[in-house]
């Protein structure tokens, strides 16, 4: 449907005792009852033939009028359909800007051209046409050659005004209203009502309003779309707040099993964390003496709890302090970090709880600024329980989601073979992979590539252990998904001896990998969270702020 | 980068340098020894054989607490490396999560080199190779040949 087409028009009696004081602006009218006066409204078959001029959001108005036509032979074939006493220029007052809205019948194109003409001089806001004698129903849409003037159709461009065509009958009725409606209150028909309410020099006339697409009026179905709109809006609004507050209950939640020690964020992969120096400080900070040296005569050293506020000098120079240091600490001769040798009695060594030392120049930085976890054993260095920032609803997500992955992963493996068969020779040759190559496995060979750094770890209790250990990163699924920490020597006994263990001979080992591939899924498929959130798309963090629960 | 990694990097390259693994040759250039060039033969008893592989070992900032990472300038049909102008690597130590700092740019050479006698199929990054060399062997030994004689002589 073309824009600004008129979907009604509403004609109604007016009466007014001056019609000077009528204005575009000002209508000074009275709308006479519909019971007393002539009231027509058209709802249906009207056909827009222009929309020229139909000002947005204004419908056209005015009082309604038959426009003059100038040569005699269209005047004497105008009789035929208008009677001689309808409103016309003459009857309307002159020099003063009036809303009309011509009407008139479309008998020939010659004089509805006389017509147009007319109404062009007027101040004609719209014109209804119709054509004498054509069928009911619909008028013929403005391409019909009913409507042709033989002027190509610059009627349309050349007019002020919007046409819109009605059904022969209704123009009929109009024209017979007109009639009647063109005097004074005394020349109405049924007029008893009328002159007792006005004076009987009062004006009488039609007045027409057309009511086009862009009216006032809303239609129906903005309305409803505001409605939907709306309702979608507190829908949104609605789902928003109850994942906020979802979300805080979660943060909540989640910093609660942090301080319970239940949740480490950083071995998690939730967060990266530092130690903040009061806490370094805490950390143990001795003088390394040889491993082969009975621990308990060992040199220069003071327990953790004793040095928060001492500075580093007077706590190197407190010898008789008790002694902290284990064996495990003293078995380490090489600073991992660096690679240089610790030399006994002279070089100052840091312990971390998890017992593993290195060169403070080495430690230290990596600490503050890069980590909480130990760089060998992947242990958080900090206290369980410290809650060192503010959770965030990324580092909820995170959390569940990683969670979540671990938690599949495990019950997949767990589903789908618990632990690959051992065969009754242990030492049977590997899988048939592997020795068809002639070559170990890859996880051995980088044990063996290994031993040339031994003597990171020389302690005896750890040297059998040494290509298994290595493997742990790479072979074993409960290390990848439990970072449980190499600590505690006895621990270290059952890697062997673990039946997961791929060195064991089995005839599983695919499914063995597997499992291990979807054990890692959980480390590996989350990206570190740092670099995961700025490659996000903008869209999704927007969303995520509205909607704190989306991943 | 830390004058600590930077002397890290110098201890282990004077290591590798006193004692080259057999098949390989270490380029290093002090004015940036954060990448290394390592020229690897194909191992003898390899598909590679013969080949001439050329290799960038590039040092992050946060070495050694950061692996290394590995990339193979020259093109290598191979189920471990990245099928792409990248020719990147990621697996076993490599990964950032099961680095450690004791661990050595040595090991990762013989770990490369050792992969290239043996692929770890169950740890890919390029699924369709590996496939390849799962089910179809002979196939998958043509095309790692062609690749050697065509980009790798
Ligand atoms: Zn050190
Ligand atoms: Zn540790």
């Amino acid at each position: 449907m073309p824009s600004h087409s008129a979907q009604s028009i509403e004609i109604y009696t007016i009466e007014f005792p001056d019609p000077y004081k009528i204005s575009y602006h000002n209508d000074k009218f009275i709308t006479l009852p519909a019971n007393a006066s002539f009231q027509l409204p058209i709802t249906e078959n009207i056909q827009t033939l222009s929309n020229k001029d139909v000002q947005k959001g204004s419908d056209p108005y005015g009082i309604l009028y038959v426009p003059d036509l100038t040569s005699d032979g269209c005047k004497k074939e105008e009789e035929q359909y208008v009677a001689n006493n309808v409103t016309r220029r003459a009857n309307l007052p002159e020099h003063i800007e009036y809303a009309l809205v011509a009407v008139a019948p479309w008998y020939s194109a010659e004089c509805m051209n006389e017509y147009f003409e007319a109404a062009r001089d007027a101040p004609v806001k719209a014109f209804l046409v119709y054509q004498p004698g054509a069928a009911a129903g619909m008028p013929p849409p403005v391409s019909d050659s009913s409507w042709l003037m033989g002027d190509g159709g610059t009627w349309k461009a050349q007019n002020t005004f919007p046409t819109y065509a009605i059904v022969p009958p209704t123009g009929a009725l109009i024209m017979k209203g007109l009639s009647e409606y063109s005097g004074n209150i005394t020349d109405l028909p049924y007029n008893e009502t009328l002159v007792d309410m006005f004076a009987d020099t009062d004006y009488v006339r039609l007045w027409a309003t057309i009511g086009t697409e862009s009216g006032s009026q809303l239609p129906s179905l903005w309305v409803f779309l505001v409605i939907v709109l709306g309702l979608l809006i507190l829908a949104i609004v609605g789902t928003s707040s109850f994942m906020h507050l979802m979300q805080r209950r979660r943060r909540n939640d989640l910093q609660r099993r942090v301080i319970n020690g239940e949740v480490d964020l950083e071995a998690l992969g939730v967060k990266r964390l530092t130690v903040p120096q009061e806490y370094l400080d805490k950390l143990p900070l001795y003088v390394y003496t040889s491993s082969m040296e009975d621990p308990e005569k060992a040199l220069p050293t003071e327990p953790p709890q004793a040095h928060s506020n001492t500075p580093t000098g007077r706590r190197l120079s407190a010898p008789d302090l008790p002694q902290p240091v284990s064996s495990t600490a003293l078995s380490q001769p090489t600073c991992a970090i660096c690679l240089d040798d610790f030399v006994a009695n002279e070089s100052r060594v840091r312990e971390l709880p998890c017992r593993h030392i290195f060169h403070p120049d080495c430690i230290d930085t990596f600490l503050l600024s890069n980590s909480s976890l130990c760089p060998m054993c992947k242990t958080s260095v900090l206290p369980s329980g410290y809650c060192p920032t503010k959770i965030t609803n990324n580092m909820v997500r995170r959390e569940r989601m990683i969670t979540r992955m671990n938690r599949n992963a495990a019950d997949r493996a767990h589903t789908a073979h618990p632990a690959p068969p051992q065969t009754a020779d242990s030492q049977a040759p590997l899988s048939p992979r592997r020795t068809s190559s002639g070559f170990g496995s890859i996880g051995s060979r980088i044990g063996g590539a290994f031993n040339g750094s031994r003597r990171v770890f020389s302690a005896p209790d750890r040297t059998s252990n040494r290509p298994s250990e290595i493997e742990m990163g790479s072979n074993q699924p409960a290390a990848a998904l439990s970072p449980v920490p190499e600590t505690t020597p006895p621990n270290q006994q059952t890697t062997t001896t673990d039946p997961t263990n791929p060195t064991a001979a089995h005839p599983h080992r695919r499914e063995w990998a597997r499992q291990r591939a979807l054990a890692l899924l959980g480390t590996h498929h989350v990206a570190p969270a740092d670099e995961e959130e700025s490659c996000e798309p903008r869209w999704k963090r927007g969303l995520r702020k509205i909607f704190p629960g989306f991943r | 980068m830390s004058t600590g990694a930077k002397k890290r990097i110098m201890k282990e390259y004077a290591e590798c340098a006193a004692d080259t693994p057999a098949g390989m040759k270490i380029i290093f250039d002090e004015q940036n020894m954060t990448k290394w060039e390592v020229l690897l033969d194909g191992p003898d008893q390899s598909i590679y054989a013969g080949g001439h592989f050329k290799l960038e070992i590039t040092f992050p900032n946060e070495y050694p607490f950061k692996p290394p990472v590995v990339s193979f300038k020259t093109k290598i049909y191979h189920p471990n490396v990245s099928n792409d102008d990248k020719g990147s690597m990621c697996l076993g130590l490599l990964r950032p999560d099961e680095w450690k700092p004791p661990n050595k740019v040595v090991s990762v050479l013989r770990l490369i080199q050792t992969l290239l006698i043996e692929p770890d199929i169950d740890d890919s990054i390029e699924p369709s190779i590996a496939n390849e060399y799962k089910e179809n062997r002979k196939e998958f030994d043509k095309n790692a040949k062609d690749w050697v004689k065509r980009y790798a002589k």
